[in-house]
């Protein structure tokens, strides 16, 4: 169960809206931002919040990228799956990266730190290639810049900082 | 109307047909996949491809999504289209399992047809494929996910057509996946469906699974007796067992699709304890000495000691001839229905379709506003709520006056109103929404009669009422079911008076039965199964003959019934059907199903149709051969095959010239006390559509319904309604195993304020003492029903009878 206060903001946030499902990503976000992931159950409550039935709330959310129906990592990257990054060297920065993880892609790490899934351009193709960390976007990759993002975020694992957020535009930054 | 060129054959269309269309009006069968006439055109498949040669945009287009305009030059097989096709099919078979071998949808596939006819046949693509888990989705339709070319058919249908919300399209790009969150029944109770639209072996019916090609069925036109609606189907019968039904094209009545009751409701047809042997005093014989037994006995009493009972589920040959034998016997009967009240009901309805007010079910798609009284279309008519819900995407506005909380698949305006109140609502809006200008004579006396508007006037009343003021074709759909026949007379009047006000107005009864039609027109003023029993009881009657009836499922009073049943000399049990009065019988002759026999049946507009014999009767090889090879006896009769048309044994009883063969129809209908009949083409040349009956004269009571007074004090008792329900109500199809999961709970519907004065609460079981019985219910409590009255499922599996029709309030209990 969504705690109160989550509940009555986004009970609030929907009853300003002509048409709930208008809210459907931002309450889904949300409702994922507090479980982590949309499981079944979250997906049942989101959609019912909503006046949705679980299928058409599933119908959204298995269409984006950013909507997670199994378990993720603390830390999603997302690595750029299209024809720019192609084109500069996408296959070796997910050898890469599933190497340095010994995990495939789709797969989360062992210590639940990292989860490696494929996104369409994200835009950056003028640094290509890119991923994203929790939708922060990484350019022009190498190697040792991917050592480097990996190693400062175990730190920031093992330090207890709080989980980022995967919400909102803003964390979306250079 | 532009006029095109299709492969050099030219034809004029109306205006807005999709050129896909117009081919197929020369018989130039384009590719399809995502195309379907009832589900319009969305481009999603690209395997509709032709040319263009002449016209406003040349080239390679999609002729599902193009408009046939004046002048345009289309070809289907141009190089560049065909081609085009031919690389279509490729892709959409690059994942596809080719496991047509172990594919229900073999031999009827329209992905086989395209990928043979595209000229497809060498797979060159050598990466790996695409694979789906499958999901379970009840009894009634198989998932196979691998086999989907993403037509989107089936998603569109479910939620778009239907408004069923739990199948869609799930994920994204080549993983796009067709099916539920999770595995679990489908709910629509149109779901069948999807194993007639998907064009590939995605859905297929899952009852009949692996018992045959198409080829291998006898496949029958036939209609459908799951309700009075008559939907077209097509039924598949194989080793002499009713396997598979699918819809029949009916563009007057159920459109392209059939709901699941009728898809699945033939089960009894072929189930291995179906009576198939004559048996007098419970001991098999032949059906000659059983009849000559019956028939010995009968003779031995005057005719009004015997009485005759049928139903509507019996053909209108068999209910004719059981007419004609009682008539010229001198026998009491037939009472075709249970009671008076259902009695006067239909025949009200049938006095009142007149010609010009009578729509079909395919016309309600067509109304823009629709006024449903007294009925729960989902529950009482499957396919209306489908009909309805097309003119709801069309704009049409829906008000719905009914006590019980009616669920429909769209959005409707609902006044939840008592039964007594239904009149004077009724009256209300419609005097509401026409001004008294333009009306004179009876019309105008009707209009001064009706109640004018209440001081509390309803927001949702003065709504439906503006809509219904601004409508032209406004069509009013009135049940029979828990109505007074009263309102059944002010529904013809109130749709007369729409007429009257230049509207053109429509009227669509729901009838109970399937040929509750026929019923009504044969059945004596005077004659009803509860007079016989009492009759019975009384001492005046001493034997009963039940044709196609089973009183423990149709008549209201167990009680009565049991008391004539104990008393009754002679019982002489006519059916198909293995029933408590069948097993109680003196003597049982077995009868043929409509299956069987064929029959004309009459829906609920009037109109009758001839559903065709669809094999020659006998018991199935599954049952014979005990799931082995048949027996090796050799004979030349068909095991099994003793039943006879019930029209033909009532001719025997009766000592009649029996009708040589079926469709004699003078035989059947020549003597009819209904002149109708006497009209009605050979079955041989049946029109598709069906002969719509209509009344010869106007009927006498137009503009004189007059509104029973209401009476709105509080009472101290509760109005029972027993209402029907999808499943688990009708006869026929309650003998079908497949659709038991989708029963409802049997739980008495409460509206909160009588609940709270009860002290009862969502989910309490509450005990109800009637009589001498006591009947257990878990309680639902409702905001979107009539108070004063509590809704019980008039399911076979509850003892209904036992309820009455009204209940103390101090009679209810916690339990
Ligand atoms: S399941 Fe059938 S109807 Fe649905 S998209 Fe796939 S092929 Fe088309
Ligand atoms: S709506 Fe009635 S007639 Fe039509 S398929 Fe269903 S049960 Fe049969
Ligand atoms: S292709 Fe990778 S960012 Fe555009
Ligand atoms: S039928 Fe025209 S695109 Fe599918």
């Amino acid at each position: 169960m969504l705690p109160k206060e989550i509940k009555d903001r986004l009970e609030a946030e929907i009853r300003h809206v002509e048409h709930p499902r208008e809210l459907a990503v931002d309450v889904m976000f949300a409702v994922q931002e507090h479980y982590g992931y949309l499981s079944d159950a979250a997906l049942a409550e989101a959609a019912a919040l909503l006046g949705m039935t679980p299928l058409e709330l599933d119908e959204l959310a298995t269409f984006y990228t950013f909507t997670f129906r199994e378990p993720v990592g603390k830390y999603v990257i997302h690595v750029c799956d299209s024809v720019v990054c192609w084109m500069n060297g996408y296959a070796s920065v997910r050898d890469y990266l599933c190497r340095r993880l010994s995990i495939g892609m789709g797969e989360t790490t062992a210590d639940g730190l990292f989860t490696l899934l494929p996104v369409c351009c994200i835009g950056y193709c003028d640094r290509s290639p890119a991923m994203l960390v929790n939708r922060r976007v990484h350019g022009e990759l190498t190697p040792e810049k991917i050592d480097g993002i990996l190693a400062k975020l175990r730190r920031e694992a093992e330090s207890g900082a709080e989980r980022p957020k995967v919400q909102g535009v803003d964390a979306i930054t250079g | 109307m532009p006029k095109l060129t299709i492969d050099d054959r030219e034809i004029e269309v109306a205006g807005g047909t999709k050129v896909i269309e117009a081919a197929a009006r020369l018989g130039i069968m384009i590719p399809r996949f995502c195309y379907h006439p009832a589900l319009g055109s969305v481009g999603a498949c690209r395997v509709c491809a032709v040319k263009v040669l002449e016209g406003p945009v040349k080239g390679v287009q999609m002729s599902c999504m193009l408009d046939a305009a004046d002048g345009m030059q289309v070809s289907t097989t141009d190089r560049e289209a065909v081609e085009f096709r031919r690389y279509v099919i490729e892709w959409l078979m690059m994942n596809h399992p080719h496991d047509c071998p172990v594919c229900d949808e073999g031999g009827h596939c329209l992905l086989q047809d395209m990928t043979v006819s595209g000229g497809h046949g060498i797979r060159r693509f050598p990466g790996k494929k695409r694979t789906y888990p499958d999901q379970d989705l009840g009894p009634l339709v198989q998932h196979e996910m691998n086999r989907c070319i993403h037509c989107y058919r089936c998603t569109r249908f479910y939620q778009q057509f239907c408004g069923y919300r739990d199948l869609g399209a799930l994920s994204i790009g080549n993983r796009t996946y067709f099916g539920r969150v999770a595995s679990g029944r489908l709910e629509s109770p149109f779901s069948g469906n999807l194993s007639d639209i998907c064009p590939t072996g995605v859905f297929t019916d899952k009852p009949s699974r692996y018992f045959g090609r198409r080829w291998d069925y006898q496949r029958t036109p036939t209609i459908c007796i799951n309700c009075s609606l008559g939907c077209h189907a097509v039924t598949s019968v194989r080793y002499r067992q009713v396997a598979r039904q699918e819809a029949r094209m009916s563009a007057a009545v159920n459109g392209w699709f059939l709901c699941d009751r009728g898809r699945y409701g033939f089960f009894y047809a072929s189930l291995p304890g179906r009576p198939r042997q004559a048996a007098v005093k419970g001991e098999t014989t032949t059906m000659d000495e059983a009849i000559a037994h019956a028939r010995s006995r009968l003779e031995t009493l005057p005719p009004d000691a015997i009485a005759v009972n049928g139903s509507a589920r019996s053909s209108l040959e068999v209910l004719a001839m059981t007419e004609r034998a009682a008539r010229l016997k001198g026998w009491r009967g037939p009472a075709f229905f249970a009671d008076a009240g259902a009695a006067h009901n239909v025949k009200t309805a049938i006095a009142r379709l007149e010609e010009g007010l009578a729509v079909s079910l395919g016309e309600i798609g067509q109304a823009d506003f629709i006024l449903v009284v007294g009925a729960d279309p989902i529950n009482e008519a499957p396919m209306l709520a489908l009909a309805l819900r097309q003119a709801v995407q069309k704009g049409a506005g829906i008000l719905v006056l009914d006590p019980r909380p009616v669920c429909l698949p769209f959005g409707f305006m609902h006044v939840p109103t008592a039964p007594e109140a239904l009149g004077a609502v009724l009256g209300r809006l419609v005097k509401k929404s026409i001004g008294p200008a333009g009306l004179d004579g009876p019309a105008a006396r009707f209009y001064a009669s009706l109640p004018d508007e209440p001081a509390t006037g309803q927001e949702v009343l003065a709504r439906a009422a503006g809509l219904l003021a601004a409508s032209r074709r406004p069509v009013i759909v009135c049940g029979t079911g828990i109505v007074a026949s009263a309102l059944v007379g002010l529904a013809a009047d109130a749709a007369l008076l729409l007429t009257a006000a230049q509207k053109k107005a429509g009227l669509f009864y729901i009838l109970p039965e399937a040929n509750s039609f026929a019923s009504g027109l044969l059945a004596p003023p005077e004659s009803t199964t509860d007079r016989i029993l009492k009759a019975v009881v009384d001492g005046d009657v001493k034997a009963l003959v039940f044709v196609e009836n089973d009183p423990f499922a149709t008549s209201p009073d167990r009680e009565l019934l049991e008391r004539a049943l104990a008393k009754v000399e002679l019982l002489v049990v006519l059916d198909y059907l293995d029933t408590p009065v069948s097993r109680r019988a003196h003597v049982f002759l077995p009868t043929q199903t409509l299956y069987e026999s064929g029959g004309i049946f009459i829906n609920q507009e009037g109109r009758a149709q001839y559903s065709a014999a669809a094999f020659a009767g006998g018991a199935p090889i599954l049952e014979t051969g005990g799931s082995d090879h048949p027996p090796r006896v050799y004979g030349t009769g068909l095991p099994g095959a003793d039943p006879q048309p019930a029209g033909q044994i009532m001719a025997q009883l009766a000592g009649e010239p029996m009708a040589s063969e079926i469709g004699a129809r003078p035989e059947y209908f020549g003597g009819s006390t209904v002149s109708e009949l006497a009209e009605l083409p050979d079955v041989e040349a049946f029109p598709e559509e069906g002969q719509r009956l209509s009344p010869k004269n106007l009927p006498a009571d137009r503009f004189k319904s007059v509104l029973p007074p209401s009476s709105a004090a509080e009472s101290d008792e509760l109005e029972i309604i027993l209402t029907e329900r999808t499943f688990g109500s009708e006869d026929l199809s309650s003998y079908s195993a497949c659709l038991e999961t989708r029963e409802d709970e049997p739980l008495a519907g409460l509206h909160r304020r009588d609940a709270e004065s009860l002290g009862i609460r969502e989910g309490d079981g509450i005990a109800i003492r009637t009589g001498n019985t006591t009947l257990e219910f878990a309680v639902r409590v409702y905001d979107n029903m009539a108070s004063g009255v509590m809704v019980v499922p008039r399911l076979q599996r509850l003892p209904w009878q036992g309820l009455g029709k009204r209940v103390r309030r101090q009679d209810i209990r916690k339990a």
